[in-house]
């Protein structure tokens, strides 16, 4: 809650940038990323994975469109499969960054100037690739805009009841929220760019961009109050979105699904596989570019902390689940529980256990928050954790709900995989070009840290 | 103006203790008059007090865990509340006394019939309070200890029981609120219940701290340091638990209304019509629109005065919040108000304040060796 300013808080906590930095060699090490080190060779290895994937997606998605959604192992009774699973899974990923970027911003966290920028950009990114799923379930994408509520001549009317149609809002406001704030925070940084520019069409391109931005004081007064009110929009969001995406499971009453707590506990699930898909993305940053001075070891074991807390509220819910389904007496619910543990889909289940309350609490150790390596293996576990957590709750209940003669398996097909990793792949693709074209750092907030720092030196 | 602190909380304590005895030896002429609806009555007024012991049991563990510097003014009210833990086990052995009279008889079969059984149920509060008083002992010990000897081990084991010891809380007071509240209803059940317990606990401490660093920021030495910054961070911390209150109520409303299930929605039926309905939209406004809008004001959350104000309001709805969570289970045609509502609180809120400021006197008013201390005198 407390703002821990650099500098200020020397004597217990460590410093959010290593010291020895100016102006100038803050603004130097961000931009060359972009500007001058050129293209490296493990740059194009990893992006040419990520385009071969995305490829994959291309290609899976128009066989989808050719055949329709039979390709995939949906039926009924499990009409949503990996889409909505995959649907669930990246938004939740987003919501660390937005997390980081506007919760942080109005707590005065100062430590989040260094990370906010690749996870604001994480964000926009996995929003795509969460958008596009209900998009390809609807089995005719191109009539999408149907669930506006638009005057028109067919006399259709979206069901307004239904939490589907608030996850259209719900999801496009924080696209656009999102999109808005990232872009907003970049605009000095662009500028930055385009000063420092050496070709013609950088300058233009990375001019046109900066939207004329010339660093004057009531340039800096308008983008502040832009900030901070952006940040107030976004906030709120954070909670509503993965609320209302939690209520596409709760309005129903499938046994599994409508559970009081799911709102507070997608919540947590959402930032807790957030920030595991930050530190997976900031481990290898900040090794590969060397930016180790501005991503220290002290935002790594915070992001850790923060992970272990969020994965105990979900860990809560997991034990509230259970004990309510037996405590209520009901026996759909109480049968729920007994099926995802020793039903059908049992290992699937137990996997998830391991993998997002059993294995994480390694982090209670600091030597592990330390560690790059295992750090980044836990993150990498949690976020499969997170993906079958959500596997779990939509398979699980819809496969066996109240009427036995309507019980049935889903298995998924090779396009459910390839559309899966696919979206992976996209993500990836996006964010390789980020971190090619825009300073993945905020460099402007840099440089007010540097400056913050100067002016009380640590103890 | 001229008085020191320690007048000043004597006063207050040797009236609340006044108050507190005599109006206590009236409560229990009613108990005697008329056990069942003063066990109702006294079901609200000790969940209320339980509130703002394990409320500030609660915040004292995250202030350890989050070291931010407005932990330090509050610090040791929040230690004096978490010791009154003890107290609340004096206080529950009416519960115990009556509870066949209070609660509904467990079915016979199932898990209820295990779970809700007496010795089990028995079994379980001793459990609780157990935990309770332990933590509340070593953090308060701890405490004592760093203050005496000023060894940096101590805040070192504070902060490493404090990471623990919130979830143990957070399961606790959510199975407490399950055993002691709503198992009043045999059908009802509801996965999000515990949350709403830990955060009303969270805001009902965290409004009586509020006042009572009001007061206390009048005197030396917490004058010193109980700036207006410190006082908007309490207005945030307020603001931050009535909005997660708020979510978490309407979440709970939303899904059971949108359910409509037989087993879930009577809970509301009998809350949202009638007087219960008057009362519910009472919280809508008073615990949630009036005071959202105020916290948001700066000049509100850096005045003290004003600050103090909001949370009294807030405080108080804490107990009409409690009111409307269990009296329908006893009467969900309507309320019917009786003195013994509005004494038992007072009653065992006086011998609540007795035993809080006892212990809240007893040491320095600001803990010395926090590390947070130098820092909080150099740059606010």
């Amino acid at each position: 809650m407390e703002p821990v300013e650099p500098g200020k808080n020397a004597a217990v906590a460590e410093p959010v940038l290593a010291p020895g930095h100016s102006f100038g060699s803050v603004t130097d090490q961000i931009s060359a990323i972009v500007l001058t080190r050129g293209t490296g060779k493990k740059w194009m290895g990893g992006f040419a994975v990520a385009i071969a994937l995305l490829l994959m997606l291309n290609f899976a998605i128009t066989v989808l469109f050719a055949k329709g959604v039979g390709i995939w192992g949906i039926n009924i009774p499990v009409g949503w499969g990996f889409a909505i699973v995959n649907f669930v899974w990246w938004i939740g990923i987003g919501h660390a960054g937005t997390l980081i970027s506007a919760f942080l911003l109005l707590m005065r966290q100062q430590w989040r100037s260094s990370v906010n920028r690749f996870a604001e950009a994480m964000t926009i990114f996995a929003v795509a690739c969460a958008g596009m799923f209900p998009l390809l379930h609807m089995g005719r994408p191109w009539l999408f805009y149907w669930l506006f509520p638009y005057p028109d001549t067919m006399t259709l009317w979206p069901q307004f009841r239904s939490p589907l149609v608030w996850d259209v809002f719900a999801v496009s406001t924080y696209a656009t929220v999102s999109i808005l704030f990232w872009f907003v925070g970049l605009i000095p940084d662009l500028a930055t760019l385009r000063d420092r520019a050496t070709t013609k069409i950088k300058q233009v391109v990375y001019g046109i961009l900066s939207m004329g931005w010339r660093g004057s004081a009531k340039h800096w007064k308008r983008y502040e109050t832009a900030s901070l009110l952006l940040a107030g929009l976004a906030t709120p969001l954070v909670v509503s979105v993965h609320t209302v995406v939690s209520f596409d499971f709760t309005i129903a009453i499938e046994p599994g699904w409508h559970s009081t707590i799911f709102p507070p506990y997608f919540v947590a699930g959402a930032i807790y596989s957030g920030f595991a898909m930050v530190l997976c993305l900031a481990i290898p940053l900040r090794k590969y570019y060397g930016l180790e001075d501005f991503v220290t070891l002290r935002h790594m074991d915070t992001m850790a902390k923060i992970m272990l807390a969020t994965g105990w509220i979900v860990a809560y819910s997991y034990i509230m689940e259970t004990f309510m389904a037996f405590y209520s007496g009901n026996p759909f619910d109480r049968y729920m529980i007994m099926n995802r543990m020793f039903g059908p889909y049992a290992t699937v289940y137990w996997i998830l256990i391991a993998a997002n309350l059993v294995i994480p609490q390694l982090l209670w150790i600091k030597k592990m928050r330390r560690n790059m390596l295992t750090l980044f293996l836990l993150s990498l576990c949690v976020q499969t954790g997170m993906w079958l957590e959500r596997f779990v709750i939509i398979i699980t209940s819809l496969s066996r709900d109240f009427v036995p003669s309507s019980w049935g398996m889903y298995y998924p097909t090779r396009w459910d995989w390839m559309t899966f990793l696919g979206s992976i792949g996209l993500f990836f693709t996006l964010f390789y070009l980020f971190i090619r074209f825009l300073p993945m750092i905020s460099i402007h907030e840099m440089r007010e840290l540097v400056h913050k720092t100067e002016e009380e030196p640590a103890a | 103006m001229n008085d020191s602190p320690a007048t000043v909380l004597s006063r207050i304590q040797q009236r609340s203790l006044g108050i507190g005895i005599v109006v206590s030896a009236i409560c229990a002429w009613g108990a005697y008059v008329h056990w069942t609806r003063f066990l109702q009555a006294y079901l609200v007024a000790f969940f209320f007090w339980l509130n703002i012991s394990l409320g500030c049991f609660a915040i004292l563990m995250l202030q350890h865990m989050i070291k931010g510097r407005w932990g330090l003014v509050i610090r040791r009210s929040l230690e004096a509340g978490a010791s009154t833990l003890p107290l609340m086990v004096l206080f529950f052995i009416p519960l115990l006394a009556g509870h066949a009279r209070l609660y509904p008889p467990p079915p016979t079969t199932g898990f209820k019939a295990v779970y809700l059984n007496w010795p089990f149920f028995l079994g379980r509060a001793v459990f609780y309070f157990a935990v309770w008083v332990l933590m509340a002992w070593l953090l308060n010990k701890w405490s004592d200890d760093q203050d005496r000897t000023g060894d940096p081990v101590f805040q070192a084991r504070l902060t490493r029981l404090s990471g623990p010891g919130l979830i143990i809380f957070g399961l606790t007071i959510t199975f407490a609120a399950v055993d002691w509240v709503m198992s009043l209803e045999t059908g009802f059940f509801s996965t999000i219940y515990g949350m709403i317990f830990m955060v009303a606990a969270a805001l009902a401490a965290m409004a009586f701290i509020t006042v009572m660093a009001m007061i206390l920021a009048r005197y030396k030495p917490l004058s010193e340091v109980a700036t207006a910054e410190r006082f908007h961070n309490y207005g945030n911390l307020l603001l931050v638990f009535v909005l997660l209150w708020a979510y978490l109520s309407f979440s709970q409303f939303l899904i059971i209304w949108a359910g409509n299930l037989q087993d879930e929605i009577p809970w509301y039926v009998s809350r949202a019509y009638g007087g219960w309905g008057v009362i519910a939209l009472f919280l809508v406004l008073f615990h949630f629109a009036i005071p959202f809008v105020l916290l948001l004001n700066r000049p509100i959350t850096k005045s003290s005065r004003a600050l103090a104000g909001v949370a009294i309001a807030l405080f108080i709805m804490g107990w009409v919040d409690l009111y409307w969570i269990i009296e329908p289970a006893f009467r969900p045609q309507g309320p019917q108000l009786s003195w013994m509502d509005i004494a038992t609180p007072f009653g065992l809120g006086g011998l609540w304040m007795a035993v809080f400021l006892q212990k809240l006197r007893k040491r320095p008013l600001l803990p010395l060796h926090d590390p947070r201390f130098e820092e909080v005198l150099e740059y606010d």
